[in-house]
Order: structure tokens, then C-alpha cells, then sequence
């Protein structure tokens, strides 16, 4: 990437802000950003949609993030992600209805040694089984 | 300035200081393959055709971004060079679209070029192909995205040359693209019509929209008998 005349860290910083205050990144958002930071609006979307932690979206009010890296794959994570569709009726990349939850497949949260892990906000969950994974659900508003 | 020294297949060669691999060898003549690299742009790295050898370094490097450093001793065409320049060409055939025999600029383009030149055959890796329909909103430039291979050099063209800074690259992993804004189709009034990008695009993604009509204006079809 070129260097661009404005402090990239800044945008990090103000993007994980933005999302902290509204939940999610909306346009006029990213393009006051951009004006701010003097910046051009693709190359703040470009950031902003790169992380996963970051969305351009608007999301549930919890927000389950499961791992998809390797070994947690190696340990079934698929079957943990399938057990949440079939739980909420959502599929990655989707929120249900009643806004309680959204549904997003991430790369590695350091959490191997409690593979299959998932976030859910700001949780960690590990070792998951689909049994597990109701009574965790419940607990979530 | 004191010359830096370094070996080039087997040849004893000197650059000056902050010279890069590519540089050296093509001043010397030695031909090593590019693709996102282009001499008006700022350094990347994105495509890693240009990988050479550099003995006592425990991978190959990008000779168009890695600057020469004394007694460097370097291979640009070693069998593991070939072998590894080859399977990244094929690595971004197997994701890029189609057949170049569908493709208005087969013949100018610098991917098909490369693995010409490299010799690859046909497709040994079955993955999925890049699709985005064709965007053609924009009277000056036609965006066919499909055929992007991710070199970033009308990103890089658009900032530096064209001092626009229309593109940036959205998204990770397989689904990266380059974008306009938030991912709009490019308008009129953000482009001015400066050609740049389409020049520097090494494939077929970047092209100016055919105007037939334009083509024979003032020229009626006239039948004589
Ligand atoms: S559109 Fe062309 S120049 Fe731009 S990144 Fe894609 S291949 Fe490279
Ligand atoms: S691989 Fe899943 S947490 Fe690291
Ligand atoms: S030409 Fe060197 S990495 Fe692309």
C-alpha cells in the first residue's frame, strides 16, 4: 500500500470508535471520516471492510464471531457453526430477525488451546460442543 | 557513492547504493519477469513474479522491491526460481476468468505474456474464478474486474501519476477488489478522463468504452449500385 499523507493508525482508532458508538460503520460515517482525516473514501471502506472486527453493516445486539482458522477447524468447527445456524436460523454473515444476534466467521482469535472457539462480543468460548453451545445462547439477551 | 558489488548469475556486476535486484540485473541485461512492478510507481511487492535467489536467505525475495546489498550472490533463473515463478503464474490463471481466446486484449496483455513466456500449460488448479459483472457506468473507463489480478497499479497510477486517488483495494482474502468509494460504480465526475489507469492496467480489467457509433461518425453506410 502507498503511503497516504495522513497517519494510518488514526483511522484505526477512529473507525473502532465510530463502530463502538453506532455498532456498525455506516457510509456518511466513513465519509466523514475520510474528510477528517483528508483521506480518500476507498481507502477508508478499503480498512474498514479488511477487518473483521470492523462492519459496514448494521449488526445484532450480540455478535457471535466463530473461528475458522485450522485448528480449530481440525476440531470440528464446522460442526459448532452448523449447531448456531440451526439454533437462530442464520447463516454466517447474517442477523436474525429480533436483532439479538449476528452470526460471522473469523480467522484465528488465539484461542487454540480451547479449540473450537468462538467471541461472542467480547467473550471467550472454547472447547464448544453443540450442547454447550444452547446453554452459552441462553445467556446472551 | 560507493559501488555496491554483487553476483548475478555467475556475472561479478556493481550498482550504487538503494538500487534494487531488478534494477541491476536489467541494466545488465538480465530479463526477470514483472507484473505489478512498474518504474513510474512506488514499490510493492504484490505478485511475486520477479522472485529471485539470494544465496544464505531462507526464501526466495522479490528482486523489484529488494535493494542490493554487498556481496550478495544471486540466481534469476535457477530451477527452484522457474518452478516457483511458474506455479504464481498459474495461481492467478486458476482464480482469473475465462479464456484468453474471448478476450479484446489477449495480445496485449502483460499475464498472458508472462506465462507465455514462463510456459504455462493449461490450468492444473481447480478453484473458483473471480466474477464481478462489467462496470460501465463511467463514459471513460470500463471497469471488467473479473480480469483483475490485484497488481494495484491503477491504484498506484490514479494516486501518484494522475494525482486522483480514486481506487484502494476493499475486502480481504479471495474476495479483495478494487474499489471507487464505498464500492460504487465509477461516475463521471470523480474520473476526468486522463487515461492513466487504463494504461497501466497490465491485463484486460481496465479498458475506454467502444463507442461504435463514435467510430464511423460523419461516415454513413452509403450503398452504391
Ligand atoms: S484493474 Fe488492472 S491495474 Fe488495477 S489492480 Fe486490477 S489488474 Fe491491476
Ligand atoms: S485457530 Fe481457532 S482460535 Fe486459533
Ligand atoms: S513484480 Fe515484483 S512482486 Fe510483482
Amino acid at each position: 500500500m502507498s503511503k497516504v499523507a495522513t497517519n494510518p493508525e488514526n483511522l484505526l482508532a477512529r473507525l473502532k470508535q465510530a463502530q463502538d458508538r453506532l455498532g456498525y460503520l455506516p457510509e456518511e460515517c466513513l465519509a466523514e471520516v475520510a474528510r477528517s482525516l483528508n483521506m480518500p473514501l476507498s481507502e477508508v471502506y478499503g480498512v474498514a471492510t479488511f477487518y473483521s472486527f470492523l462492519s459496514t453493516r448494521p449488526l445484532g445486539r450480540n455478535v457471535i464471531r466463530v473461528c475458522k482458522s485450522l485448528p480449530c477447524y481440525l476440531k470440528n468447527s464446522r460442526m459448532i457453526v452448523e449447531s448456531i445456524e440451526d439454533k437462530l436460523g442464520i447463516r454466517p454473515g447474517g442477523t436474525t430477525p429480533d436483532g439479538r444476534f449476528s452470526l460471522a466467521l473469523v480467522n484465528c482469535i488465539g484461542a487454540c488451546d480451547i479449540a473450537p472457539a468462538m467471541l461472542i462480543n467480547h467473550d471467550v468460548h472454547g472447547d464448544l460442543t453443540p450442547r454447550k453451545i444452547s446453554r452459552i445462547l441462553q445467556s446472551y439477551e | 557513492m560507493d559501488e555496491i558489488r554483487v553476483t548475478i548469475d555467475g556475472k561479478q556486476l556493481s550498482g550504487h547504493p538503494g538500487m534494487t535486484i531488478l534494477e541491476l540485473a536489467r541494466e545488465n541485461g538480465i530479463d526477470i519477469p514483472t507484473l505489478c512492478y512498474r518504474p513510474e510507481l512506488s514499490l510493492l511487492g504484490a505478485c511475486r513474479i520477479c522472485v529471485v535467489e539470494v544465496e544464505g536467505s531462507r526464501t526466495l525475495v522479490g528482486s523489484c522491491h529488494t535493494p542490493i546489498t554487498p556481496g550478495m550472490v544471486i540466481h534469476t533463473h535457477s530451477p527452484k526460481v522457474l518452478e516457483t515463478r511458474k506455479v504464481i503464474v498459474e495461481l492467478l490463471l486458476a482464480s482469473h476468468c475465462g479464456a484468453c481466446f474471448m478476450c479484446d486484449k489477449a495480445n496485449i496483455c502483460e499475464l498472458r505474456q508472462v506465462a507465455a513466456e514462463l510456459e504455462v500449460g493449461l490450468p492444473r488448479f481447480e478453484i473458483k474464478k473471480r466474477y464481478y459483472p462489467i462496470e460501465d457506468v463511467s463514459p471513460y473507463i470500463e471497469r471488467n474486474l473479473s480480469k483483475c489480478v490485484l497488481c494495484r497499479r491503477c491504484v498506484r497510477a490514479c494516486r501518484q501519476i494522475a494525482k486522483r486517488d480514486l481506487f484502494a483495494v476493499a475486502y480481504r482474502g479471495f474476495d479483495a477488489k478494487v474499489v471507487v468509494d464505498s464500492d460504487r460504480a465509477l461516475d463521471k465526475e470523480a474520473c476526468r478522463d486522463c487515461d492513466i489507469c487504463i494504461s497501466f492496467c497490465p491485463t484486460g480489467a481496465l479498458s475506454k468504452p467502444r463507442k461504435l457509433s463514435e467510430e464511423k461518425k460523419g461516415k454513413p453506410l452509403v450503398i452504391t449500385s
